[in-house]
């Protein structure tokens, strides 16, 4: 039997087939008219203008009125496998599967199981492979690009209660933990012995390993400690069609693996290649001290300069983070910490490393940073002094409540001598458009977010957030750089592939999926130009096979 | 006769991949010495973009004009070129403290068998744009394509760097000396364990720090406490690699350097006791069965990027009797 239950004419196929709109599961009732109002209006008020209208969208509830959700003997089927409690096909708990960070866009899943172990996700594996289905595999749903969309439904496979951290091996400095153990809780449980896991996404807190593997999470401290892929030795894995294998170095293994590294293929390939069950992590030795410093400057360009002279002079900064005007008076206005309100950036810079020689490395940070004409720099004294610091970045966000209803940030990257470019045309397109959008990034990488700000009542506003999130991108790839540097492609930056990649680079991208997926099933319709047009997978299944 | 290339640019390169695989005959060789370009070196960007048949020692040598180097140290630089040091991934005795050249590498483009150029990652230090196809080049012996143009993040060249030894000491004091060092808050960019000698039966441990002046002042001090009292070099390093006779690899837990030692007798050997990889001679350890699950990735990614079989083919063979891939 099918999984979705018999076929059901479709009266205009072909739209459903080529919007990637949400499409409803089931007939509304009254929760589900609810529901169904409180969707359009989300619709029509993020995305006016642009498609699906709400007219389209509209039609398509109405033809599409038939369910498809997974026939009851396959609900019954994942029921039995991994108990009735942790199969979610309906309700409000199903809600929140229906996006992650990235809230644009929204789809539910068909059913969203809650594996407690690697034989479970690898059983549910198989039985979507039988069906057919294509299955999405989900941490917790931090991403900021639509990675763990359910585009055509299909079984969403949530690695939360496989949230563990199983071994850790002090001597070899490594740490063997589930995919859904969250990324703080590494760092939390060796802290005591001086070790820490380095990767730092800001979602540390929430995110988890397994989702970090695959979209190559990044942090502030990326440009002196690498990212995922540089602290992640192997991980046990999950083929589309439900064999489980480790890939990378093995737990009481060397770090030499023979043949090819798919390790490093299947890390930052968004979950498109399969489902990583268990993660063995490289453990860093913590940092013996600390000088923490903010430098107030006259431009954004002059704190730019001093950027590319420290890295100049041969010193690596742990991190270096920058705000700029308008976000350093949102911090101000909310917060306190005594900035200069006319200050064109501010720069917090932060070496670590042994304390021996980092006395005379701040020295000359400090001088340079006068060079530049920082009008004063202050170096933080004490560890209160220096969480001080860190504090003002880390609220930077939250402080964006007080400038603007609604805002939209980007991840782009440019080369670091790109800074005062990218930052002139970010001010340039803040005229164009009369949206303010303030800045705060991780200056030491390149990795610009700006912060769009709009007024999501007012429809045109969101048309031009999006038109110049769009701008700044493309202007992010002229100087040489990058759409995205931190939070995956996703669904929102697919159109930004074709743009970065040649057809040629794209194939290549391709093979390796088939490869992995030859159904394409694993997340599908990610990542590709052309991805969400793809509705008819069974059919392309089989051509592609 | 085996077919050698020799080609002048990358599009010619390209033009002749494709018609091998049309003809499915076999490449013997791929000699990439003209793709020699510096394409960009950015200094304050830390990156450098460069044609593959350059050499790892002229790389390195434009670089430490700008007080810069790419972070690998493998023997033999000056006639290593930068696709040898990718389809080999080599490494060198900085491994401990730098990782390998995957570590570094931000952007790859490959000469694919069905005449594409195939390019991953980009020019700057964060990306994640795309699937990082760089990886699985890396380390594969150009058997999925000819490495014709990378781009590498750079790191700066130290202010100091200064290497110690404890030499002559007996297999069971070396292991007790790598211990300590790993319980202590030292972090030494090299740390090698070797004996060149068969005749003799010590080995000696090298330690290197680097960095800051005074960052390696404070850390030679506290190495010299724990027991490196004589001045180091790595001189083993291309002893060890000039010597006669093929050298074999084993990687274990970094623990477990001491004990996968014993067994090799009076074999000569360098291990890099901070990473758990020993390179001997003598007599090789019979090889682990491959893994069947990523073994079947592997060979269907050989086979979908190179399905003439023009290149080598590194994996091995499949058990007489066993199903085609």
């Amino acid at each position: 039997m099918h999984p979705y239950g018999a076929a059901r004419p479709i009266l205009h196929k072909k739209w459903t087939a080529h919007s990637g709109a949400p499409r409803l599961l089931g007939l509304p009732g009254r929760d589900g008219l609810i529901e169904l109002i409180g969707r359009i209006r989300r619709i029509g008020k993020t995305v006016p203008s642009t498609k699906p209208t709400l007219s389209r969208y509209l039609f398509a509830c109405m033809t599409n009125d038939q369910p498809t959700p997974l026939s009851p003997a396959a609900i019954a089927a994942l029921r039995e496998l991994v108990g009735a409690e942790n199969v979610i096909v309906g309700g409000d708990e199903l809600l929140v599967y229906e996006c992650d960070a990235y809230t644009i866009e929204k789809q539910l899943p068909h059913a969203v199981v809650l594996p407690k172990n690697t034989a479970e996700v690898a059983a549910v594996v198989r039985l979507c492979a039988k069906w057919g289905v294509p299955f999405i595999p989900r941490g917790a749903g931090t991403s900021l690009s639509g990675t763990v969309l359910a585009v055509t439904g299909g079984v969403m496979i949530a690695l939360t209660r496989m949230n563990r951290v199983l071994e850790v091996d002090y001597r070899n400095r490594r740490a063997l933990v589930e995919a859904g153990c969250v990324n703080a809780w590494i760092t939390q449980a060796v802290k005591g012995r001086g070790l820490y896991y380095a990767p730092d996404p800001s979602s540390q807190s929430a995110c988890t390993i397994g989702g970090n593997v695959a979209t190559n999470s990044g942090g502030p401290h990326t440009l002196k400690y690498g990212v995922t892929t540089n602290h992640v030795l192997g991980f046990e894995f999950v083929l589309p069609d439900g064999e489980v294998c480790w890939l990378g170095t093995r737990p009481d293994g060397g770090e030499e693996v023979d043949g090819y590294d798919l390790r490093g293929v299947v890390i930052g390939s968004e979950g498109m290649f399969g489902i990583v069950t268990r993660v063995l992590v490289q453990l860093t030795r913590a940092p013996q001290s600390f000088k923490t410093m903010m430098g107030v400057f006259e431009s954004v360009d002059a704190a730019s300069q001093t950027v590319s002279d420290i890295i100049a002079a041969g010193i690596v900064p742990g991190a270096m983070e920058m705000m700029d005007q308008l976000i350093t008076q949102a911090v101000e206005a909310a917060y306190h910490f005594g900035f200069p309100l006319d200050a064109g950036a501010v720069l917090i810079i932060e070496l670590d490393g042994l304390a021996a020689g980092l006395e005379r490395q701040a020295d000359r940070v400090q001088e340079i940073c006068r060079q530049n004409g920082a009008r004063e720099v202050r170096l933080a004294r004490t560890e209160a002094e220096r969480l001080e610091l860190w504090k003002c970045r880390k609220r930077a966000f939250g402080a964006i409540g007080r400038l603007s209803p609604n805002f939209l940030t980007q991840d782009g990257v440019v080369p670091r001598s790109q800074l005062p470019a990218i930052m002139r045309y970010i001010r340039a397109c803040s005229e164009r458009h009369g949206l303010r959008i303030p800045n705060v990034f991780h200056a030491g990488d390149g990795n610009i977010h700006p912060l769009i700000l709009y007024d999501e009542r007012e429809p045109d506003q969101v048309r031009r957030a999006l038109l110049a999130g769009h701008e700044i991108l493309e202007q992010c790839i002229a100087l040489g750089g990058s759409a995205s540097g931190e939070h995956g492609i996703g669904v929102e930056k697919i159109d930004f592939m074709a743009r970065q990649f040649s057809p040629d680079d794209l194939a290549a991208m391709r093979t390796v999926r088939r490869v992995f997926d030859p159904a394409q099933r694993c997340n599908p319709h990610k990542m590709f130009p052309g991805s969400k047009r793809c509705a008819d997978f069974a059919p392309r299944k089989q051509a592609a096979a | 006769m085996p077919l050698k290339l020799k080609p002048a640019h990358r599009q010619e390169l390209a033009a002749a991949l494709a018609a091998a695989t049309a003809r499915g005959e076999a490449i013997a060789e791929v000699d990439v010495s003209a793709l020699n370009r510096v394409i960009e070196h950015q200094p304050s960007d830390q990156t450098v973009t460069v044609e593959a048949g350059l050499t790892l020692g002229a790389l390195q040598e434009l670089l430490a004009r700008h007080g810069q180097w790419l972070p690998v140290d493998p023997a033999h630089a000056t006639r290593l070129t930068l696709r040898e040091l990718i389809d080999a991934n080599l490494s060198g005795p900085r491994r401990c403290g730098h990782g390998t050249i995957r570590d570094h590498v931000l952007g790859l483009t490959v000469a694919l068998a069905d005449g594409t150029l195939a390019r991953s990652g980009g020019r700057v230090v964060k990306n994640v744009a795309g699937y990082d196809l760089a990886k699985l080049f890396i380390g594969a012996a150009g058997s999925l394509g000819v490495v014709t143009e990378v781009t590498f993040k750079l790191k700066p060249l130290p202010q100091a760097e200064e290497f110690l030894a404890a030499p002559g000491a007996t297999l069971e004091a070396a292991a007790q000396l790598l211990e300590a060092v790993a319980g202590s808050a030292l972090t030494p960019v090299v740390l090698d364990l070797h004996r060149l000698d068969p005749a003799t039966p010590g080995v000696t441990v090298v330690a290197g720090f680097a960095g800051a002046r005074e960052d390696v002042a404070w850390e030679t001090a506290r190495a010299r406490a724990l027991g490196f009292t004589a001045v180091g070099d790595l001189g083993h390093e291309p002893a060890f690699w000039s010597a006669p006779g093929a050298a074999h690899r084993l990687s274990v837990l970094p623990a477990l350097v001491a004990p996968a030692l014993r067994p090799l007798g009076a074999a000569t050997f360098v291990a890099r006791a901070g990473n758990g990889v020993i390179y001997h001679r003598g007599p090789a350890a019979a090889p682990a069965p491959p893994a069947p699950g990523p073994l079947a990735v592997m060979r269907r990614l050989k086979a979908a990027f190179d399905p003439a079989g023009i290149f080598p083919n590194p994996l091995p063979p499949p058990a007489p009797g066993a199903p085609p891939v």
